[in-house]
C-alpha cells in the first residue's frame, strides 16, 4: 500500500514528462528517415535505416549557420549593452547621492515592465522608418538593447542596493572616485546579478520573432526563428527535412541549458517574478 | 564621502544612456501610437490627416476585432482555468516526490526556453493531419483524422495547447520554488495531528502558496494579451481570422496592407485593454491574497 502511494505520483509525473519529450523524440525520429512516406509507415519509433541526408540538406537549404550567428551575436550584442548602461544607471541611482531625482527616475523604469510590447511594435517600427535603419541589424539591436532595460536594472539595482555601505567608504577613503569605484568595486560584486541578467536577455532576444520578422526583410541578415519560419514555409511538403532543422535550432539552447540549469532556472523565474 | 559620490556631471553620464533609450523606446512610442491612432495614416505618404475617432469606430464595428479580442480572452480564460489547475497539481506532486526531484523540473521547464517559433514549427508538424503525431495517436484509437490547424473549430484550441505545453513548466518551477520554501515543520505538526496528504495540501501549502499562484495568473494574462508570434507561426491567424488574437489583427492591417493609423488604434486598445484587466485583476482578485514583495 505505502509503495502504491509512492508510485502514484510519478506515474503522473511521467505522464507529463513523456508529453513534452516524446514531441522531440519525434522530430529526432523523423529528422532520421526518408520522407514523409516513411515518417507515415512508421510514425513512432526509429526508421529501419538511418539516413543523415536530411542533415546535410536542411543545413545548406536552411542557411541554420548564418541565421545562427546573425543570433548569436545581435543576442549577445544586445544583452551586454542593456546590462552595461542599465548597470550604470543602477548604480547611479542605488549608490550616489542624489536621492530625490534617483527615485523618480526608478519609479519611471519600473513602469516600463507594465506597457505592453505588442502596442510598441508600430511606433518602434515607424522610429526605425524615421533613422533609416530598417533591413539593418541596428534595428533589432537598438530595441532589443532598449527593451531589457527596465528588467535589468531592476534586478542589478536590487543587488546593488543589498551591498554594504563600508565597501565604498573605503573606497572613497582610498581616493577612488565615483567612476572607479564603478569599475573597480561594484561591477565584480554585481557579477552573480549580471550573470543571471545575460541570460535572461539573451534567451529574450535569441527568441525573439515579431521584430525580427518585421523590421528585416534581406534573407541574409535573418534571426534564427524566422529563418526557420522561413525555411519551414519554402519545404513544408518535407518533413523530414524539415524535423533536422528543428533538431538543429533546438540543439544549442538544449546544450546551454543542460549545462547552466540551475542558473536559467533561477534568472528565468526571478525576472518574471519582478515584472 | 558625499562629496565624492555627489558629481552631478558622473551622475548625468551614468542615467542618461539608459534612461534616454528608456524614453525613446516605452515613453515616447506610447504618444506616437495615440497620435498616429487619430489620423489615416499609411505611413509611408507625407500628408497626414487627422480623422479624430474614426479608427476607433471602425475596430469597434468590426466583427473581425471582436472576435480577435474573444481569442485574447480564450486565451486568458484557458490559462486560468486550465493550466493553473494544472500547474498547482503538479508543482505540489514534484514537491511531495523524493527520488527524480531533479529531472522533473529540469524536463518540465525545459519548452519555455525555446524559442516560441520553432516550439510552432513543432507542433505544426506534430497537428499534420496525414503522418502528424496527433493523428497517429489518436488513431490508434480508431479516431479519424482531424484537421487542427485548418479546421475553424479545432484551430484556437490546437494554438492553446501548444502555448500551454510550453508555459505550464515554467510556472510549475515558480509554484514549486514557493512550496520547497514553506518551512517544513508545519507540513510535520499536521501530519502528527493526523492530517493526510491531501488535507495537507488544501489547508495549508496552497493557501500559503497562493500570493505566488496569484502573480502565475498575473503573468498568465500579461503573456495572455502578448501572445501574437505563436498565432503568426501556426495558423497566421487563419483559417479565415478564426485564431486571430489583437496583436496580429494589428499587425495584418498595419504593415500588411499598409493602414498605419488604424494599426496604431488597435496598438493603443492593446495597450488600454492590458493595463484595464491588470488592474481589475489587482484590485478584484489580488487584493484579497496577501501583498507580495516585487
Amino acid at each position: 500500500m505505502r509503495a502504491l502511494k509512492k508510485t502514484i505520483p510519478h506515474i503522473f509525473l511521467m505522464a507529463y514528462l513523456l508529453v513534452i519529450l516524446y514531441p522531440f523524440l519525434f522530430v529526432l525520429f523523423s529528422s532520421v528517415k526518408t520522407n514523409n512516406q516513411d515518417i507515415a509507415s512508421n510514425p513512432f519509433g526509429l526508421p529501419g535505416s538511418i539516413t543523415f541526408d536530411n542533415y546535410v540538406n536542411a543545413w545548406v537549404n536552411a542557411k541554420i549557420s548564418t541565421y545562427f550567428f546573425n543570433s548569436l551575436y545581435i543576442g549577445v550584442l544586445s544583452a551586454c549593452l542593456s546590462i552595461l548602461f542599465a548597470a550604470m544607471l543602477a548604480f547611479a541611482v542605488t549608490r550616489m547621492r542624489y536621492g530625490k531625482i534617483s527615485a523618480i527616475v526608478f519609479q519611471l523604469i519600473l513602469l516600463g515592465m507594465l506597457i505592453p510590447n505588442n502596442s510598441l511594435l508600430l511606433p518602434i517600427y515607424g522610429m526605425m522608418r524615421k533613422l533609416d535603419i530598417l533591413d539593418t541589424h541596428m534595428a533589432l539591436i537598438l530595441p532589443y538593447v532598449a527593451n531589457a532595460i527596465p528588467f535589468s536594472v531592476i534586478i542589478l539595482a536590487a543587488f546593488m542596493r543589498s551591498l554594504p555601505g563600508e565597501i565604498e567608504e573605503a573606497a572613497v577613503m582610498d581616493g577612488l572616485g565615483p567612476l572607479r569605484l564603478f569599475v573597480r568595486i561594484i561591477i565584480p560584486l554585481t557579477v552573480p546579478a549580471i550573470v543571471t541578467v545575460f541570460i535572461v536577455n539573451f534567451l529574450g532576444n535569441w527568441n525573439e520573432f515579431l521584430l525580427a520578422n518585421y523590421f528585416l526583410s534581406d534573407e541574409e541578415l535573418r534571426t534564427l526563428p524566422v529563418g526557420m519560419v522561413g525555411f519551414r514555409d519554402a519545404y513544408n511538403t518535407n518533413y523530414a527535412q524539415m524535423s533536422a532543422g528543428i533538431i538543429f535550432s533546438v540543439l544549442p539552447v538544449m546544450i546551454i541549458y543542460a549545462i547552466l540549469q540551475e542558473k536559467i532556472i533561477e534568472g528565468v523565474t526571478a525576472g518574471s517574478v519582478k515584472g | 564621502m558625499n562629496k565624492a559620490l555627489r558629481n552631478p556631471l558622473i551622475y548625468l553620464l551614468f542615467v542618461l544612456p539608459a534612461f534616454i533609450l528608456f524614453l525613446a523606446f516605452f515613453i515616447y512610442p506610447i504618444f506616437t501610437a495615440i497620435d498616429n491612432s487619430f489620423t489615416s495614416w499609411n505611413g509611408i505618404s507625407k500628408d497626414v490627416q487627422y480623422i479624430g475617432f474614426d479608427n476607433y469606430a471602425t475596430a469597434f464595428h468590426d466583427a473581425a476585432f471582436w472576435k480577435s479580442v474573444r481569442n485574447n480572452v480564450y486565451f486568458i480564460l484557458f490559462s486560468c482555468l486550465i493550466q493553473v489547475p494544472l500547474i498547482v497539481f503538479f508543482s505540489l506532486l514534484i514537491a511531495n516526490v523524493k527520488k527524480l526531484k531533479g529531472l522533473y523540473k529540469t524536463a518540465v521547464f525545459m519548452p519555455s526556453i525555446m524559442s516560441t517559433a520553432v516550439i510552432g514549427i513543432l507542433w505544426g508538424f506534430i497537428y499534420n493531419p496525414d503522418f502528424g503525431l496527433a493523428n497517429e495517436i489518436l488513431g490508434l484509437f480508431g479516431v479519424s483524422p482531424v484537421y487542427w490547424l485548418s479546421d475553424k473549430s479545432w484551430a484556437m484550441i490546437s494554438i492553446l495547447i501548444t502555448n500551454a505545453w510550453q508555459w505550464t513548466g515554467f510556472y510549475i518551477v515558480m509554484v514549486l520554488a514557493a512550496i520547497i520554501a514553506i518551512p517544513r515543520e508545519l507540513e510535520e505538526a499536521a501530519a502528527i495531528d493526523g492530517a493526510t496528504g491531501f488535507q495537507r495540501a488544501i489547508k495549508i501549502t496552497i493557501p500559503l502558496v497562493m500570493p505566488i499562484i496569484s502573480v502565475v495568473i498575473m503573468l498568465s494574462i500579461a503573456g495572455a494579451m502578448k501572445a501574437a508570434d505563436i498565432v503568426l507561426v501556426m495558423t497566421k491567424g487563419g483559417p479565415a481570422g478564426s485564431t486571430d488574437v489583437m496583436a496580429t489583427y494589428m499587425i495584418r492591417y498595419a504593415i500588411t496592407s499598409f493602414r498605419h493609423g488604424f494599426g496604431n488604434a488597435i496598438a493603443v486598445l492593446i495597450f488600454v485593454f492590458t493595463i484595464v484587466i491588470t488592474v481589475l485583476y489587482q484590485v478584484l482578485i489580488s487584493r484579497r491574497t496577501e501583498r507580495i514583495e516585487y
